[in-house]
Order: C-alpha cells, then structure tokens, then sequence
C-alpha cells in the first residue's frame, strides 16, 4: 500500500509537482471562495485568455525566463481595464470581457505564430507542464501565494460586504473599485501562477471547482475555504498518484493536469450526493 | 394655504443641531437634471418621509447625502459637514430584495458588519462589537435567528436583519430606502418599533416609502419629490390631496376623502 | 477569524508535505559503475536514434525510447514514466540539431545525471529552406536520411557507450563494424537504384523538406515541399499552393509522395491540381520516424531502402 501511495512521490519532478499542487491548493482554494461570491467565473476565464500575448512577448523577449513577467504584466493590464470598463457602465460586464478575450488571444496567437515551430510552447501554456516545474517556479507560486493570501485576509471583511452588499459598502465609504481592482489583480496572479504548471485551460477549473464543492457542503464562508483548499490538496495528491502508476506500471499516457483536474471534478460530483445521504440542515451556522 | 408649502423658516447660517440640511440643492447626471431644487432639513430625533413616485429621485437624493453623487447646484450638509466626511455617523439601510438570498452568510454576521468601519481596516470586530450587533439584533425581535443563513429569512424579517445592521453603526442619521416595500405586518411593527426607538436616542431619520399611512404614522415631515420638490413641512400639511396630485401626475387617479389612490404603486427594485 | 487561522494551518501543513515529499532523493542519486553482467541503461529520444542504439548496444543495452513512430518530434511532452527512465539513465542519446527542443527542460526535471550523446557531432548540417528564423539557427535535422552521416551517428554512439561501460567496449566495437558495413551496403544499394533512373526524372516533390540530405548524396532535384518549412504545424497560404502547383507542371515531375506521419490530403490536393500521382498512405514516404512495428519501415535500414524502392516506383514506372 506504501508503495502505491508514498514510492511516486519518491523522484524529485513528482515531489515538486506535488508540492506545487499543494501551494496552488492554497491559492486557488481560497481565491475561488471570492470568485463564488463576487461571480468572477467569466472574469477568470478572460484572464486565462489574455495573460497568452504576455506569455509570447515575455518568451520572445527573454526566453523561457521571460514567461513569468510576461504573463504578469498581461494580467496585471487585464485587470485595471477590466475594473475600469466595468465601471463605466456604458459597456456591460460581459461584453466587456467577451471583446477583451477575443482581442488579447488574437493578439498572442498572431505573435506567436509567427515562430516556426510553436505547438509545443502553445501546448505547454493551455495545459501546462506540471512534471517539469522546477525550483524557481515553486518559489514564484509560493511568493503569488504569499502575497495573495495576505491580501484577501486582511481584507476579507471588506471584500465580503463588498459582495453581498455593495450599495452598503459604497455607503459606508469603502471605495468599491479599489476593492475590485484588488480582487481582480488576485485572480490574474492566480492565473499567472497556475497556468505555468497546469496551463490556463485548467486554471478556469481551480478557480471555479473547489469553492462550488464546498458551497455544496457549507453555507460558511470559512468553511467554504478550507473545503476548496482541502479538495485540492486531495485531487493534486490523487491525480498524480493515477497519472504516476498509469504511465509507470501500465505504459498508459495520461496527462497529470487533466487527471487533477478530473479528480477535483469527481470530488465535485461526491459532493453533490452529499444532500441527498441526509438533509441539508440549512439553518445551522454560526 | 400656499399649494407648494414651504418647510419651516430655514435661516442661512446653519443652527448647531440641524442633522441634515439639503439647500437648493440639484443633482445632474450627464447634464440631465435628477433633482432640481429641493429644500429640506432634518432635526435630530425627526424623522421625515420621502415620497414620490419611481423614477422621482428618491435614490438619487439618499445617494447624494451619501455623498456618492455630487451636487450640481446648492449643498447638502450633514451633521455640520460635507456628505463624505460625515459618514461615519450616517448609516443606510437598503431594500432586502436587492441582495442575493444564496449568499453564504449568516444573520449574526450581516448585523456586525455594522462596527467595520469603527473596527478598522486590519483588526477584527471584538468583543464589544459583538455585543453593540447583538443588542442592535434583539432591538428588531430576531435574536433567536442569529445564527441562520440570511437568505432563509422571510423578505421582512431580512429588512429587520438590515435596519438591526444600521443600528449597530450608532449612527446619528439614518437613511432607508422604501423599506417597507412587501413586508408582512409584524416585520413592519418591529421595523417602526426600532426606528422610534433610536428617534428617542436623537438619530434623525429619513426613509423613502410608498406607503402614505405609514408615513403618516411614522413620520414627522414629508417631502414630496417628483424631480422638483412639491412640498415638505409637518406630515399632516404636505400629504395632501392636491400635493399628491401635484407630485405624482398623471399617476394619481382617485380621491377618498384624504386618500389619494395612484395608479402605478410600488415596483420595488431601484437601478 | 476563522479564515486566517485555516489559511495558516494549510499553509504549514502544505509546506510540511510537501518538504517531505521532495526531500527524498534516493531513488535517482546512486549512479555506481556497471557491475559486470548488468546492462547500461540508456534513454534515445528519436525512433532513428533508438535504433542505432540497440544496434551498437546489441543486448548488452536496455535501450528505453521516448517518441514513438509517428508522432511529432518537435511537440514530444514527457510521461511520468519516461521521466524516471531518465532519471535512472546513464547515456542519453539525442539527435541534435534542434530536433528535441524540450528536452534540456526534460533532462533537468528528470534529474538526469548521466552523459548526453549528441549524436549529430562530426555531421555537416545543411541550411534547409525554411525561412523562419528558428531552424535557421539551428540548420536541417534530418541528418540520418544520408546513410553516410548514420555511420557518423553510431560511430558517435559507439563511443559514448564504450566510455560508459568500458567492459563491453569490445562488444559495441564489434557491432559497430558490423552495422557500419550494412550502412555501407545501404548506401550503394540506394546509389545504384536512383542511378537507374533518367536522369530528368530524378525530381522529387514530398511533404516538407525532411529529405535534404537524402537529395544532396544521391543527386536528385528538389522541387518544393507541400509544406515549406520543417515545422508540420505551419499552414500553407492560397499563393503558396499555386507557386507549388506552378512548380510541379513546370519540372514536368511525374509523382507527388506523402509523409507517413502527415495526412495525405493536402498532398492529394495538390497532386489533382497539377495533374501528377499521388504516393500516399501504405506507399508513404517515412521523413520525421521509423514505421511503428511490423510496417515497412520499423528499422533504419528498412526504412530507408523502402524510401528507396517507393520514390524510384513512382519515378520510374
């Protein structure tokens, strides 16, 4: 039994992939609690999309070290216009975002097409590479983490009555676009931070999955959190432990990434039986 | 008697005690004028309703003594100063139906969101906090609901959750928006019963509302808002047949002796 | 609040985990010297490649092959599997020429600690046609179409291999001597086939320009790929297709070939515009891999005497 569970993780590409599966449970399990509340779903996905033209420019300009910058600069843009069109309410939210995507990704794919031999960089960026994350990605998803976490918890009291109540929140003196300008950025380090490991297509599934399980289980903000963390600490373990034997003892070829995200998708379904083993109490929280 | 009744002599230099003071004040949006003209004031311990029909400027007057619309022409003081500056000691109470019954938050947590601005940016409501939230949540009659999700409340009981909230804040003005709008008549009792209650504490109380018995109960002024202002001064001058009428148009229909029936009541949700 | 206290907690236990997981190195650090009897373990990119190998290393080597036939050497994504292949490896052989452009990312994840063989060295790259700035840097990889620069190769391997487990030297000597003879007989095989041929008929129109060298050593005209660079992603535009057709009625050519790893419809299109045949499916040409097992062209030699026999067919006939 050790061997199935523990002998993966025994080579130093599966430990960091593990390891960075667990920081980005962090992260994405507790970014997703305020893309729950705040309905950043489509928000995400835009992000996933428009980080690409930096990843091209950062990879033309200063090679595969180049990608990190790149892709934070692209969301860092992404977000300040994002919170600036939304503002403004001559453009609504959606298609706002619709032609922000389409114009951005346009933008990487005529980039990046202009070198020969692309599939393998444009493959890498929508599915990531999590068996070859190395010792300087780990440090940037730690410091991203770092710095998200402490953000989102010293402002986590505002930015939940920002989204429950904005009128209120207004009322009360908060700058509402301040908040959103913070949210917003959080989400695009997220994106940045993950997309490098399970590629952006999978970042859309860590940002949504892991809160939505635990909406289904709780209708406590914290505890919505920690599930999300939990559920993806456990589907990172589970998915590399699959993804492991499968190519190792079967010869089979599955992706690590999708196989995460698979397995938080199946927790996700789990999660979904849940009501109907016994009954909601919906009344019950403190 | 006059048809625009005037409010109460208003010298020009502000008298210590005035709560809120609107003064000739108009707001614009894109050069299109929401409100013209309107003249009002506020003592502490009153408490003035705000009628008029949908589309009158009511929310856009509420949002300008919150100081998140500006005025184009004339001032708005509140408790002595500016809106912005003054909002500490103002709090606002909106319409339950606007916010998402899903949420994932609890009744006891709605109610202490009341002491954040007191509380801070980086610390967490203490103690005290929780007992003021407390206090302020047994003050609407739904003490044995704190613990609940918010959104399994009925639509009245939310509104008391929501005023509960704004006496938490302490404030010295309070402003609500049609809250009375769909509630059940015990929700609308242990909503009057509050207000009184911090009336007597020397709040200053304005609230928009439909309901022209209500404001007639509740009430100590009116001011009648449809863009202009068609009256204001004690309850009993300004709810008039013929302001109604004035105020709301085409919209009034009937007359029962001093009812006015108008024609399109109540459709609740604001922009 | 509740919030910050499980964030810390994660925190602590996620770093602590994964610390312990990462700690454990055992697994790929002991490199000790072949004992005798044991094989020299050894990883190869390319199916070429792969096949030298075991031929220079006979059963003296456990030869693990990362690509498969056809499939794409330029997109290749590593499996748990052959990662630790790698990271147990001694000898990796490699084709060179920009061919395997993700592998030092590979090599460095695996924590390969052994020698990489790049089997190109001594060869003289030709600049190939396509004009994007990449390959340009790097030149044409399809080294091994010349049976003169597979005897380079293995001469290379055999080297590598002799170095790395010195006990066998005399039986890598002896298999190279042996294969270097059929690369010889290879190479004269193809010479004399191809010499038959008229020499105005000796012209050659393939899927992308995998077959430099194979032109250049056996004097053939080249004159256009289907798909102009080496890339097998890159598109073909409206004018390049009509340059290509213009191309082939003007050389007179009489037959268009298809890659085996490639679909055969863009070269069927091409080849009904121009009105010429079309070689394609079980007749393809192989450029980029080996066949899979069990087809025409499983092995090097195999392969390229059925090039051969295929591009004179169509030719001649």
């Amino acid at each position: 039994m050790r061997s199935v569970l523990v002998e993966p993780f025994t080579p130093p590409f599966m430990g960091r992939a593990l390891a960075e599966l667990l920081l980005l449970a962090l992260l994405a399990g507790v970014v997703s609690t305020f893309v729950l509340i705040r309905r950043l779903g489509f928000v995400a996905d835009t992000m996933t999309h428009t980080v690409f033209p930096g990843v091209v420019v950062g990879f033309l300009a200063g090679g595969a070290g180049g990608v990190f910058p790149g892709a934070l600069v692209a969301a860092a843009v992404t977000a300040v216009l994002l919170t600036l069109l939304t503002r403004s309410r001559r453009v609504t939210d959606d298609t706002a975002l619709a032609v922000l995507l389409a114009a951005m990704f346009g933008v990487g794919v005529v980039l990046v097409s202009r070198r020969s031999s692309y599939s393998a960089d444009l493959t890498a960026f929508l599915f990531g590479r999590l068996l070859a994350v190395t010792p300087t990605q780990l440090a940037q998803t730690a410091a991203v983490t770092g710095v998200v976490l402490l953000t989102l918890g010293l402002l986590a009291k505002e930015l939940r009555l920002r989204a429950f109540d904005p009128q209120t929140a207004a009322a009360m003196g908060y700058r509402v676009w301040l908040l959103d300008l913070l949210l917003n950025l959080s989400v695009a380090l997220v994106v940045v931070a993950a997309a490098q490991s399970v590629g952006t297509i999978l970042v859309v599934a860590l940002l949504v999955v892991p809160a939505a399980t635990g909406r289904l289980l709780s209708d406590r903000l914290a505890v919505i959190a920690a599930v999300g963390v939990l559920a993806v600490a456990g589907a990172g373990y589970a998915g590399l432990v699959v993804s492991y034997h499968a190519s190792v003892t079967y010869g089979l070829r599955l992706a690590s990434g999708g196989t995460v995200v698979l397995a938080l998708v199946a927790l996700y379904l789990l999660a979904l039986l849940v009501p109907l083993v016994r009954r909601r109490p919906s009344d019950v929280v403190a | 008697m006059a048809e625009q009744a005037s409010g109460p002599a208003t010298p020009t230099a502000l008298p210590v005690g005035v709560a809120l003071r609107i003064e000739h004040a108009t707001v614009a949006y894109d050069g299109t004028p929401a409100l013209q003209d309107v003249d009002a004031q506020v003592l502490p311990g009153e408490t003035v309703a705000l009628i008029g029909p949908n589309g009158a400027g009511k929310s856009t007057l509420i949002k300008a003594v919150l100081g998140l619309v500006p005025v184009t022409a004339g001032a708005i003081t509140v408790l002595g100063k500016p809106p912005a500056a003054a909002r500490r000691d103002v709090a606002y109470v909106p319409q339950a139906d606007t916010l998402d019954p899903e949420f994932p938050i609890s009744v006891a947590q709605v109610v202490l969101m009341g002491r954040y601005r007191r509380t801070g940016w980086l610390r967490r409501p203490g103690r005290a906090d929780r007992r003021i939230a407390a206090e302020a949540l047994a003050q609407v009659g739904l003490a044995d609901r704190a613990g609940a999700r918010f959104g399994t409340l009925s639509g009245g009981q939310r509104q008391r959750v929501l005023l509960a909230r704004a006496i938490a804040q302490q404030p010295r003005l309070l402003l609500l928006d049609e809250p009375f709008n769909g509630v059940d008549a015990l929700s609308q009792d242990a909503l009057l019963t509050a207000i009184a209650a911090l009336k007597r504490h020397g709040a200053a109380v304005v609230i928009s509302t439909h309901d022209l018995t209500l404001a007639h109960l509740a009430c100590d002024a009116a001011c009648l808002l449809n863009r202009h202002m068609y009256g204001f001064g004690p309850v009993h001058d300004v709810i008039t047949p013929a302001l109604l009428r004035a105020t709301y148009g085409s919209q009034a229909l009937e007359l029962r002796g001093d009812r006015v029936v108008v024609a399109h009541p109540v459709a609740n949700r604001h922009a | 609040m509740k919030l910050r206290t499980l964030a810390v907690a994660a925190a602590l236990t996620g770093l602590a985990a994964g610390l312990a997981a990462c700690g454990d190195d055992a697994g790929t650090t002991a490199q000790p010297a072949n004992a005798a009897g044991a094989r020299l373990a050894v990883v190869a990119t390319t199916t070429q490649v792969a096949d030298f190998a075991r031929n220079i290393g006979g059963d003296r080597v456990a030869v693990t092959q990362l690509i498969k036939p056809n499939i794409d050497p330029h997109d290749y994504e590593p499996t748990p599997a052959d990662l630790t292949a790698i990271g147990a490896a001694k000898v990796l052989v490699k084709n060179g020429v920009g061919l395997e452009g993700w592998l030092d990312a590979t090599i460095s994840s695996a924590g390969f600690k052994g020698t990489t063989v790049d089997a190109s060295t001594g060869v003289k790259i030709r600049q190939g046609e396509g004009d994007e700035a990449d390959e340009a840097d790097h030149g044409d990889p399809h080294i091994w179409h010349d049976p003169r620069n597979a005897k380079l190769m293995v001469q290379t391997i055999e080297k590598a291999f002799s170095a790395a487990a010195p006990a066998d030297a005399a039986t890598f000597a002896e298999h190279l001597a042996d294969y270097s003879a059929k690369l010889d007989q290879l190479d004269a095989d193809i010479a004399a086939k191809i010499g038959k041929l008229p020499a105005g008929d000796r012209k050659l129109v393939t899927n992308h320009d995998a077959f430099g060298y194979y032109i250049d050593r056996y004097q053939l005209q080249f004159v256009g790929s289907i798909i102009p660079s080496f890339d097998t992603s890159a598109e073909l535009s409206a004018k390049d297709v009509d340059d290509i057709v213009a191309k082939i009625k003007q050389s007179g050519t009489k037959a268009v070939f298809s890659e085996s790893s490639l679909p055969p419809k863009t070269a069927e299109a091409i080849a009904r515009q121009a009105g010429v045949r079309v070689v394609a499916g079980e007749d393809a040409l192989y450029g980029d891999t080996l066949g899979p097992e069990g087809s025409a062209g499983d092995t090097y030699l195999k392969m390229e005497a059925h090039n051969t026999d295929t591009i004179v067919k169509a030719l001649g006939g």
